[in-house]
This record gives structure tokens, C-alpha cells and sequence, in this order.
């Protein structure tokens, strides 16, 4: 593999040396490109007190090109999918190569915060979480404990 | 046709014939008697009622040598053309390239300049922001004003300071973390990066066709901080996609030419007629500036008789079916007793069917008992094929289908042997200009019983399309296969003596050309109206 280019460098290094609040983002041993995400759920919403483990991977244009980032537990979101890949703007459209890790990783965990059904990824969960939010709101909880406990 | 004066009755004579077609034409051998040989003085030329500005090549008319009478000819009907009188609007549109596009735009951007009174490269970056729509533009300008540019990424402080590429200097960049001797470019708001990042940002954007903006904030980068970056004209690439975008999101009056690396877009002046073509159940077909004529609606070649919601199903069901079907057809035969599909897979010719018992020849399909004992080759085969051409309906779906997806393609086949024999015909042109000295003009009557042909193949070949779909006892399919046989037999017929390889015998059977592509015309258009007929009175209807 061509030798890691210095913005991922620096970038690892500032991860670990200033992590964000409820963030952790660790790179492979075999591969600096891809890192083992975990997030915590935000206060005040339905993952509370859950720990979301994500995968994220840095193609080989970045930062020109959006980091690719997944879920690994399964969680009860609009906007994520059963496969656990995230609709959000900034991994697509609004991607900037100002943008960095710890920005993205923000950004997925605001979006646990504020959910939006109204641009929906999983069909059928966002229809749920327009009906009847309330009832949504539980069954994300439910299933925060049911996958994402801490352990 | 106004000036078409009675000095030439020939003419009148001609056209009224070409008016009054009959369903039920009977056909007297290729050489039907109403086109005498003075019709084969008058040298053919392409003019058309309508769209003139694409169908007259105007190179024609240009020599000298050119008398009124060649201008008062006939007029040549194109299938759109035939279409096009009755009771079908005529179809007003354009053809143009991405660049026409953009140039016309730009001189809309010119015609805002005075009511905006920005620069022309703020106007164009606010243009793109309303995919090129300046009534909405406008509208938003009069409500928001400076609010708009801020929204669309232009400075309004007026101030141009720092924005440009600097010299080289050392700077640590954000983007790529490096720390070297570079140059920079940054806007006005300060957001500096080395010139490599940007080079490489703005090239990852300019196929998108989206305005591009400074790496951490929403300031639009101008066409000319483009070029500067990038050096050379690399905003026209922008504009390029920006246009193919904003064609993309008006396809209902814009749309590609469909043909293999053709430029041209077709542009659709007044889309108000659109309905009712499809409540004639008559397609719009338009033509680009390479000739490429094709179906406005669907995107398909030209598909008369069917409309497009024939074509729709045929095509799909052919998709749908033609794995089987092909294999169906290239592996197996029919019982010639009891229809039943028989493969073959191995062995001599002697067949027996298992469900009659019949005994017959692979090859020829008779009966065996005449064959003896020649088990390997048929002696009683005959070409009778091609005779088969319009037999009587089957009944069963899938071998009713079956025949009307082979008699498609076999003219699907045999129109592209035409466009083989084309290419062979531009030569033949040339020969008869070099070995017997008749003009270019003149030779023309081979690219016109060429084109011809070509439009007859395919009103035949999509005439089968809305031939299936008919309900087959009614009088009027009968009618419109009666049809089909008088077309199928022009064609050939005209396809035969365009396979004339010799410039003198060429010359000396002119006559026959235009008689036959005459008649190919009127078979053409009787076969054509027929079919629209048999939509119109849902006869024929697209159905699952």
C-alpha cells in the first residue's frame, strides 16, 4: 500500500490525543484506513445509555472523498437502514474536504439526536416514526438495550 | 404546395394520387400504371412542408443550374411528414448542441445585466443556482435581493480582497496536512489551501455540474477562478455538465438524440400539442441535425404504425420473452402435423413426432415417406420460406407470438442488410457520376429509393408490434395484414433493384426505381394509416 498520506497521519493523532466526548475512533493494526468506531447514544434521546459500534473506512481519494462510515449494531433509526448505512448529507452530497473524522462522527451522533424521518434510508421505520412517534420512540429504546447495552 | 401552378398537371395528377390511397390498393406488379415514365424526368428533390429548416439541405438548391420546376416537385413525404397532415399537429422544434445551449443562455444572462446590474459572472453563478430559469430568478430576486447572493455563494461586501491564486510561499495546508513551498488560492473568505488540493477538488466537480464552492464555506468559485486555478478554459467543462443537467431535468421539451455519440438535443418549442398526439395515438417523431430520426416520446427509432405505448409493451415483452423464445425457435421445430415444438438433438432427419407419430423431413418439413433412404440431405427442400411471409394467424399465445417476433426481427435483419447496401450506394452514386456523366442531382434518386426503402422497412417491421396486439378478427386487421403483404412485397421488390450493381443498367431501369419507391410511398402510407386507425378505434391496444 502507498505510504498513508499525512492528513490521515495527523488526523489519527489528534483522535488520540484529543478524542471527542463519547466518540472513539481506533485505526486497524493491518489497515490505518479503516477504523473501529464507537459512539455513544446522546442524552435526552432513545439510545441513551446505548454504545454504538460503527465501522469507517478512508478510500483512497480522501479527503476529496467522503469517508465511508457503517453501522455495526443494529439500532431503530429513519435514517439508518438494516444493512446500518446512514443517510446523511455530509457522507454524500455536502461532503467538504474540510470536513474531517471527528466532524463526521459529530455529525452521525447529532443525527441520533434529532432523527428525520422526513428524508427517510429505512422506509418502513420512518413510516412507524410519522404514524405514531411516540410508539417509535420506544421500540428505539427497546432496541437499545436489546443490541446496544454496554457491556 | 401553394405554388404548384396547373402548368404541370403531372404534378397535380401525382399528388392527388398520393392523397387517395386506398387501404386495398391491388398491386400490379411492381409497376403500377398512374406513375408513367415522364414522372421519371423530374428529378426527385427533398422538400418539406413543414420543419423546413431541417429537412432542406440547403447545399441543394444552390447551383445554378436549378429551374423552378425541380423546386415545384412533388413533395417527398417523409414518414413524420405522412403523419403529420390530417388531423396531427405539426411539431415545432429544434435541434441543437450543449454549446447552442450555453451560448443562448449566456445571451439571456446579457439580457439580465441591466435589471440585475451585477457582473455577467455573478449572473451566470445565480443562473445555475435557478437551473437556468430566470423568471423564478427574477421572482426571488425582487423578494430577497442581497439575501439571494448570499444564499448563492457571491460576496456582497464588494470587496475583492485576498481572493485569486497567490504566489508561492510556505504554507501548511489543512486539506493535505503538508507543510511546503506552494502556491494558494483562497476567495474572500480567507479559506486558504495549496493550489494541488483545489486543482484537485474543482477537477472531482466539474462533471457534476453544480456550482463549486470554497472547501469550508458556501462562496461560489466564479468561471474565472476556475480557469485560474486550472489553467486553460476548464469552466466550460462546468457549463458543459451544467447544461446537460438542466436537459436532463427538462426532459419533457428536451431530449437527447438517442444514437451512438450524436451531440445533438432536441429541442421541443411548444410542448402544448403533446396530448394530443396521444390522443391521435401518433408519435412524434423529429430528426436531428445528423439525420438521426427518432421517436420524441419514447426515445425509439421510428416506430409508425405502433405508438408508444405498443412499442413500450412490445419491446418489453420481447425482452421479457426473447430468452425463451430464441431458444424455442433456433432449437426446436413444429410437428408440420400437430404443431407441437420438437427438438432436435441429434441423429438423422427422419422424425418422428412422439405425440402423432407423424413421420417427417427436418429440412424441408414434408412428409417422409418420398425422402427413401437419403437420411442425411433433403433433396425435396425449397426455398418457400420467404413465401410463408404473411401467412394466416396462428391462434396459440405463445406461437401467435412467436410469429410476430420473427417476422419483426426478420425485417429488424433485413434493415440492417439495407443499411449495408447504404453504405454501397453512395459508391454507386459516385459510379454513375464518373462512368456515364450523370449529375450528382440527378444520382440522387438512388439515396431517395434507398431512403425509401429504409422507411418502409420500418413501418413494416413495426407494423407486426401493433399486429399483435389487434384483436385478429376484426375485418380491419385483416385489412391491415392485406396491408402488410402489399408493403412487404414493395419493399422486397425495391430492395431487389437496389441491389443493381452496373451504372448503365442503373440508368436504364431508372424509371422502375421511382415507380417502385413510388409505390413503396403510398404502401408505406396506407399501411401506416391503417395502423392508426386500428389504435384509434382500439382495435389495437397495448395490453398485458
Amino acid at each position: 500500500m502507498a505510504s498513508l498520506p499525512k492528513r490521515i497521519i495527523k488526523e489519527t493523532e489528534r483522535l488520540a490525543s484529543d478524542p471527542v466526548p463519547g466518540i472513539g475512533a481506533e485505526p486497524h493494526e493491518d489497515n490505518l484506513r479503516y477504523f473501529a468506531v464507537t459512539i455513544e447514544g446522546p442524552k435526552e434521546s432513545p439510545y441513551e445509555d446505548g454504545i454504538f459500534e460503527l465501522e469507517l473506512y478512508l478510500p483512497d481519494d480522501y479527503p476529496m472523498e467522503a469517508p465511508k462510515v457503517r453501522f455495526l449494531t443494529r439500532i431503530y433509526h429513519p435514517n439508518i437502514d438494516r444493512l446500518g448505512r446512514i443517510c446523511l448529507d455530509v457522507l454524500k452530497n455536502n461532503w467538504s474536504p474540510a470536513l474531517q473524522i471527528r466532524t463526521v462522527l459529530l455529525s452521525i451522533q447529532a443525527l441520533l439526536a434529532s432523527p428525520n424521518p422526513n428524508d427517510p434510508l429505512a422506509n418502513d421505520v420512518a413510516e412507524d416514526w410519522i404514524k405514531n412517534e411516540e410508539l417509535a420512540i420506544s421500540k428505539a429504546r427497546e432496541w437499545t438495550t436489546l443490541y446496544a447495552e454496554k457491556k | 404546395m401553394s405554388d404548384l401552378d396547373s402548368d404541370d398537371s403531372l404534378l397535380l395528377e401525382f399528388e392527388d394520387d398520393d392523397e387517395n390511397v386506398s387501404y386495398l390498393d391491388t398491386y400490379d406488379d411492381g409497376k403500377p400504371t398512374h406513375l408513367d415514365s415522364d414522372f421519371a424526368k423530374v428529378p426527385p428533390h427533398k422538400i418539406d412542408t413543414d420543419d423546413s429548416e431541417f429537412d432542406i439541405d440547403e447545399s441543394q438548391f444552390s447551383g445554378e443550374d436549378l429551374e423552378d420546376d425541380y423546386l415545384v416537385f412533388p413533395v417527398k413525404k417523409t414518414t413524420k411528414d405522412l403523419l403529420d397532415e390530417d388531423s396531427v399537429p405539426s411539431l415545432k422544434y429544434e435541434c441543437l448542441t450543449t454549446q447552442e445551449i450555453f451560448e443562448s443562455m449566456i445571451s439571456r444572462v446579457h439580457h439580465l445585466q441591466p435589471v440585475l446590474s451585477l457582473p455577467s459572472q455573478d449572473i451566470l453563478i445565480l443562473m445555475q443556482r435557478y437551473d437556468w430559469n430566470e423568471e423564478r430568478l427574477l421572482e426571488e430576486w425582487t423578494e430577497k435581493m442581497d439575501n439571494l447572493l448570499i444564499e448563492s455563494g457571491l460576496n456582497t461586501s464588494g470587496e475583492s480582497n485576498g481572493r485569486g491564486v497567490q504566489n508561492g510561499k510556505e504554507f501548511f495546508c489543512p486539506i493535505c496536512c503538508e507543510e511546503r513551498l506552494t502556491e494558494t488560492f483562497s476567495l474572500e473568505c480567507g479559506h486558504e489551501y495549496c493550489i494541488d488540493c483545489y486543482r484537485h477538488y474543482i477537477k472531482d466537480r466539474l462533471n457534476n455540474g453544480k456550482i463549486i464552492t470554497c472547501m469550508d464555506c458556501p462562496l461560489a468559485l466564479k468561471n474565472e477562478d476556475i480557469d485560474q486555478v486550472m489553467g486553460g478554459a476548464s469552466s466550460a467543462r462546468l457549463m458543459d455538465s451544467s447544461i446537460k443537467s438542466f436537459v436532463r431535468k427538462h426532459s419533457n421539451s428536451y431530449k437527447w438524440c438517442p444514437y451512438t455519440d450524436c451531440k445533438c438535443i432536441i429541442h421541443l418549442k411548444d410542448t402544448s400539442s403533446l396530448q394530443e398526439y396521444s390522443r391521435l395515438h401518433a408519435s412524434r417523431f423529429v430528426s436531428c441535425n445528423m439525420g438521426h430520426s427518432f421517436c420524441f416520446g419514447c426515445g425509439f427509432e421510428i416506430h409508425a404504425p405502433a405508438d408508444c405505448g405498443v412499442t413500450d409493451q412490445w419491446v418489453k415483452k420481447a425482452r421479457l420473452e426473447c430468452e425463451n423464445l430464441n431458444w424455442v425457435l433456433s432449437h426446436t421445430k413444429e410437428c408440420p402435423r400437430c404443431s407441437v415444438n420438437i427438438e432436435k438433438n441429434g441423429g438423422c432427419n427422419h422424425m418422428v413426432c412422439s405425440s402423432c407419430k407423424y413421420e417427417f423431413c427436418w429440412i424441408c418439413g414434408g412428409d417422409w415417406t418420398p425422402h427413401g433412404s437419403s437420411f442425411y440431405q433433403c433433396v425435396i427442400y425449397k426455398n418457400g420460406e420467404k413465401n410463408k411471409l404473411v401467412a394466416d394467424t396462428p391462434k396459440k399465445t405463445l406461437r401467435r407470438y412467436a410469429f410476430f417476433y420473427k417476422m419483426f426481427t426478420e425485417h429488424e435483419v433485413s434493415a440492417k442488410l439495407d443499411w449495408k447496401l447504404g453504405e454501397t450506394v453512395g459508391f454507386k452514386v459516385k459510379g454513375l457520376q464518373e462512368k456515364i456523366g450523370v449529375s450528382w442531382i440527378e444520382g440522387q434518386f438512388l439515396t431517395e429509393s434507398l431512403k425509401t426503402l429504409n422507411e418502409g422497412r420500418t413501418a413494416l417491421k413495426w407494423s407486426f408490434a401493433v399486429a399483435y396486439y389487434s384483436d385478429p378478427s376484426h375485418n380491419l386487421t385483416k385489412i391491415f395484414i392485406d396491408n402488410q403483404g402489399l408493403l412487404s412485397n414493395a419493399v422486397e421488390s425495391l430492395s431487389e433493384l437496389l441491389q443493381i450493381k452496373s451504372p448503365e443498367v442503373i440508368m436504364k431501369r431508372k424509371t422502375e426505381f421511382y415507380n417502385k419507391a413510388g409505390y413503396v410511398k403510398n404502401r408505406t402510407k396506407a399501411l401506416l394509416e391503417c395502423g392508426r386507425d386500428l389504435l384509434l378505434k382500439g382495435i389495437s391496444k397495448a395490453r398485458e
